[in-house]
């Protein structure tokens, strides 16, 4: 475990574990909330400060957690972080909590958090812990806004955040299906594919 | 709105028209984990409906009885539900095993994963928290209006992680391009899947 430096840790999170993309936890979150880039942006930051500080929690306590009721333990450190983020985005963001509606109660038992911490943060230090929930967490982040990006933009024409438009096609008959539902499954199963395909050329 | 037919629109709104699957993307992961065989999904499907009914009726009486009248359940609903959910899996994993075998046979390798599943909470946190839009409109429901929509919610989950594991099973032996082998292929049946459910998406309101 010496050879493995800090960095690594938190790089492991961007490509080669990438939740969503990889290992194919905490799908449903991402597919749901990835309609407008803003959306992302908030959901992910959600998911990186729920992920860091439980991974801290549960790394910090590993030794004193006994192996039957860890499950249980693990939950309830997850279900505090994400009562934080629930009420402080109620007070300071009411429009994007109004809208993100039942994922962020969902976070608590979004597969991601709590895969981490039974295979990695109740297995290593404090310190590789939290660059193991930053780099997952901005994994994560990433997908959501390559897939905010490529709906929000191709699905209405333009990117809005905070009420600015950043990017705009003119005019530009929009598919609607991008934005609509099974958008975000069309969405991701090429992100998939490309990646495959990516893989595959490497090989070669 | 007669009473019978505002429990008929909350149990289609819930089973077709807001799919907890295809339309909303809740509980996404044991839909693809489990969906590989036909026998597999009816099972999952089984023990979720169980487990979902229970976990509204426990929450409900969690949140009517004890969180509301403390003044508490803004900010302690999230743990309090979730520890509910996973306790009452262990439970019911528990009884099953002494009450009934055969059936602990048939359920039991998927109760454990129902406690991560997140089609139980949500289900269970909408229709039993007053704040949350169901069916895309505010309303609060009463306990009878929450079962229905739960049960319908969970009658939803089966049916559409049958029909995908039907579809998987003859996947397996089309000729589908490399790169979209395994998972991609999925993804893209269940847009075409969730495309067929948009067909429904003004079928009726609440």
């Amino acid at each position: 475990m010496s050879e493995r430096t800090l960095w690594q840790e938190f790089k492991k999170g961007l490509i080669e574990q990438n939740p969503l993309l990889k290992l194919m936890v905490g799908l449903c979150s991402a597919l749901a909330v990835s309609t407008r880039v803003e959306n992302g942006i908030f959901m992910g930051l959600a998911v990186t400060f729920v992920l860091t500080c439980s991974n801290v929690i549960i790394s910090s306590i590993r030794k004193q957690i006994p192996r039957e009721i860890r499950i249980p333990v693990f939950i309830v450190v997850i279900a505090s972080f994400v009562t934080i983020v629930d009420l402080s985005m109620r007070a300071y963001f009411p429009a994007v909590y109004e809208r993100l509606g039942v994922w962020i109660p969902l976070i608590v038992v979004n597969c991601i958090i709590l895969a981490r911490a039974e295979s990695f943060a109740s297995k290593n230090r404090v310190s590789f812990a939290v660059m193991d929930g930053l780099g997952l967490g901005v994994g994560y982040t990433m997908v959501l806004l390559i897939m905010g990006v490529i709906r929000e933009l191709f699905g209405t024409g333009k990117i809005v955040i905070f009420d600015k438009t950043l990017i705009s096609l003119g005019s530009y008959n929009p598919p609607l299906i991008l934005i609509m539902f099974p958008g975000a499954f069309l969405t991701f199963g090429f992100l998939l594919a490309l990646l495959n395909r990516h893989e595959m050329r490497k090989k070669k | 709105m007669s009473e019978a037919y505002r429990y008929f629109l909350i149990f289609i709104g819930a089973l077709i028209v807001y799919n907890i699957l295809l339309v909303r993307f809740i509980a996404l992961c044991p839909f693809f984990g489990v969906s590989t065989s036909v026998e597999t999904s009816i099972g999952m499907a089984m023990s979720v409906l169980f487990v979902m009914t229970m976990a509204t009726t426990v929450c409900w009486v969690a949140w009517n009885y004890i969180l509301e009248p403390l003044g508490v359940g803004e900010f302690l609903y999230i743990p309090t539900f979730i520890l509910i959910i996973a306790s009452l899996v262990q439970f019911v994993e528990v009884v099953l095993k002494k009450v009934s075998p055969p059936l602990y046979r048939a359920m039991g390798i998927y109760l454990p994963l129902i406690t991560t599943n997140c089609a139980v909470l949500a289900a269970a946190t909408e229709a039993v928290k007053p704040g949350f839009l169901k069916l895309n409109v505010p309303y609060n429901f009463t306990f009878p209006e929450a079962l229905v929509y739960t049960i319908g919610v969970a009658i939803g989950f089966g049916l559409v992680i049958v029909i995908f594991a039907c579809i998987r099973e003859r996947l397996e032996t089309s000729p589908i391009p490399h790169a979209f082998r395994g998972a991609p292929i999925a993804f893209i049946c269940a847009a075409l899947l969730s495309l067929a459910f948009m067909g429904f998406s003004t079928l009726l309101g609440l």
